[in-house]
């Protein structure tokens, strides 16, 4: 009963902090005629209550989960309370039933974020520098990318949540295949994700929001541990996006993704035959618990013809390049070991 | 008072679309069905688009403007009927506007024509290729008349030929396969699955038509409505409850019970509950200056159970 009554001055707490001025999501009032039954759990669950049989099964599982959530230890409600204010913080539009257009929603990315957060803190222990240099409205957060596993886009995503102000919610590009996959599709959409198809990525930075993008691809991803911190070639999609829409390009360099997953090499004979991109060799069942550094550099603005040939886009891919490529050599030279 | 002509007239958008625009045009109809009750300005001609007479129907009326709703969207008939009746019949139709010098045309088309596939952008707008028969060819008709009537649109510089795309149309009049689906009380999901799906009232409907008629425009437009929520937050929302089934049997139960006859609606008609169909709906906006009326929450209390 102890549990229940903090938890409901919790929620009535967060009640008044939300409605302040400095709320910044535009939310649209709650749609007439839902009731707000009052319900159990920290993080609220279903936003609407009802008596037909299913919402009563659903009540019943947000109580369990407030129970289970009460037995939680401290500092996991804390994080779970601070990523939710984060993500309340962060200027995204969510309808009346607290989802934007492309169907992200806070309440399952703020799930999916508690697991991430938890990596992030306690496991690879991130040092992020330059979060301050993310500009409002509109960006292109553009990294290098590796470690066989896309840990690094989802500690970029967790930095710019956590310790960015206000908190940014990245949108990746996902694969074309990515929606054909059950479950993974739908945990895309409501963290964030869109299939990378290049109009969807102008609807969204148009919106003012953050995209995220490695140029270098699976060709980075996949390189096998004696090339660590060698960029790869760079695709030209993300420039000719950027100068479309006039979206600054934040560069960003991830120091310690290299040697979280090292690989031998890569065994294409097994990769065509799964239909796969790459078969990199992998010797660790589960990535090292490796110190990530995450550097954000200024934004770089760039000016031209979208539609220009290769050429003239490649030069500006390449300042970019060799910018993440200094603020990787410099993040190398600060580091003094790989794991501590 | 100009006179409007309506196909379809007799169903639950045509009725709509009758008592909007019926203060500003001398109406008059054809559904193949008859209509009891209409109101009694409205001329009511219970006659089947692919007849002869129907041309006379034009040498008689003279009509200035026509908005074409004659379409068969369910699969309880005979495949050939659906495919002449919405082709072919919309052929005629066409012909019959060019030779009697119609002025205005409106046709309502469906954000359908895109189909849904899982590397489509979430907002397509009108330039989007029309794919769905890639998946579903049994509804390759709607994109076929589609593609004739937008043939018609530049063939024909002098007509003001407007073709209309609805997303997912909800209310109490029409009746749709979606309307239909999110009525059940349980309503089998695939399991892993929740696209985004945008819903448009059929009053808002009506009153996009009763614009386009006004402004004269003339053009491809998408019609969307107040925004997006996934499928089972509209299952939710509608007094069902979703079931999520695995793929593999719903798409068996659903082409086995088809073949049957048992239940009317094809094995490919899975994908619009499976990846998103949404569109753009900003160019019609601009140009009507439309803003829809009915916000997600009417629209779901419309067809609640």
């Amino acid at each position: 009963m102890a549990t229940t009554i903090r938890n409901r001055t919790q929620r009535s707490e967060r009640g008044t902090a939300r409605g302040g001025a400095a709320r910044r999501v535009r939310r649209l009032p709650r749609p007439a005629g839902a009731a707000f039954g009052p319900t159990l759990t920290l993080d609220g669950g279903e936003p609407y209550g009802s008596d037909t049989p299913a919402h009563s099964l659903e009540t019943l599982s947000s109580v369990a989960g407030g129970i289970l959530e009460s037995l939680a230890p401290r500092f996991l409600r804390d994080l779970n309370h601070e990523i939710r204010g984060r993500l309340a913080a962060s200027p995204i539009e969510l309808n009346a039933y607290g989802y934007d257009p492309w169907g992200f929603n806070p309440d399952v990315a703020r799930r999916v974020l508690l697991i991430s957060a938890l990596l992030y803190r306690y496991y690879f222990r991130v040092q992020t520098h330059g979060i301050e240099n993310l500009p409002d409205g509109r960006m292109l957060v553009i990294g290098n990318h590796a470690g066989q596993i896309a840990i690094d886009a989802l500690m970029i995503g967790t930095a710019t949540v956590l310790e960015a102000d206000p908190p940014r919610v990245l949108r990746g590009m996902g694969e074309y295949w990515l929606p054909t996959v059950p479950f993974v599709n739908v945990l895309m959409a409501r963290t964030g994700g869109v299939v990378g198809t290049p109009r969807n990525c102008i609807e969204i930075l148009e919106h003012e929001e953050a995209v995220i993008a490695f140029p270098e691809g699976v060709r980075g991803m996949t390189k096998p541990f004696r090339q660590r911190y060698q960029l790869q070639e760079f695709g030209y999609g993300f420039m000719r996006l950027a100068l479309q829409t006039g979206t600054p390009i934040v560069p960003v360099a991830v120091v310690g993704s290299e040697e979280q997953a090292p690989s031998l090499g890569n065994f294409m004979p097994l990769a065509r035959l799964l239909g796969m991109p790459a078969f990199p060799l992998v010797v660790t069942p589960f990535p090292y618990p490796v110190r990530y550094h995450i550097s954000f550099g200024e934004p770089m603005d760039f000016r031209g013809n979208p539609n220009d040939e290769d050429d003239a886009i490649g030069k500006k891919v390449a300042r970019v390049r060799a910018r993440i490529h200094e603020m990787l050599q410099a993040g190398l030279r600060r580091r003094r070991s790989i794991f501590l | 008072m100009d006179r409007l002509l309506i196909t379809g007239i007799a169903g639950g958008q045509g009725r709509l679309v009758a008592r909007r625009v019926a203060d500003d045009y001398q109406v008059s109809g054809v559904d193949r069905a008859p209509w009891e009750g209409h109101p009694s300005q409205i001329a009511v001609h219970t006659m089947d688009l692919r007849k002869k007479k129907f041309e006379d129907i034009f040498r008689r009326e003279r009509p200035a403007a026509v908005v074409h709703l004659a379409f068969v969207r369910h699969f309880r008939a005979d495949p050939r009927v659906r495919h002449e009746i919405n082709v072919a019949g919309t052929k005629r139709l066409l012909e019959c506007c060019a030779q009697y010098a119609v002025k205005k045309l409106v046709v309502l088309s469906s954000s359908y024509v895109y189909g849904a596939l899982p590397e489509s952008s979430y907002y397509m707008d009108e330039e989007t290729a029309l794919n769905v028969s890639r998946h579903y060819p049994d509804v390759r008709d709607l994109a076929e008349l589609d593609m004739l009537c937008t043939a018609f649109l530049w063939k024909y510089p002098e007509i003001a030929t407007t073709i209309l795309r609805p997303v997912n149309t909800l209310g109490h009049y029409v009746h749709s396969a979606i309307g239909a689906y999110l009525k059940m009380r349980y309503v089998p999901t695939v399991l892993g699955f929740n696209p985004m799906l945008q819903f448009v009232h059929e009053e808002d409907v009506a009153e996009a038509i009763a614009r386009t008629l006004e402004a004269g425009l003339r053009g491809v437009f998408n019609l969307a409505g107040p925004g997006a929520v996934p499928l089972k937050v509209a299952i939710r929302e509608t007094g069902g409850t979703a079931v999520p089934l695995p793929e593999i049997a719903i798409r068996g139960a659903l082409k086995r019970l088809f073949r049957l006859g048992l239940f009317h609606l094809p094995s490919a008609a899975v994908d619009f509950v499976k990846y998103p169909c949404t569109v753009d709906g900003r160019r019609f906006c601009r140009a009507a200056g439309f803003a829809p009326l009915f916000t997600l929450e009417e629209i779901f209390s419309s067809v609640r159970r």
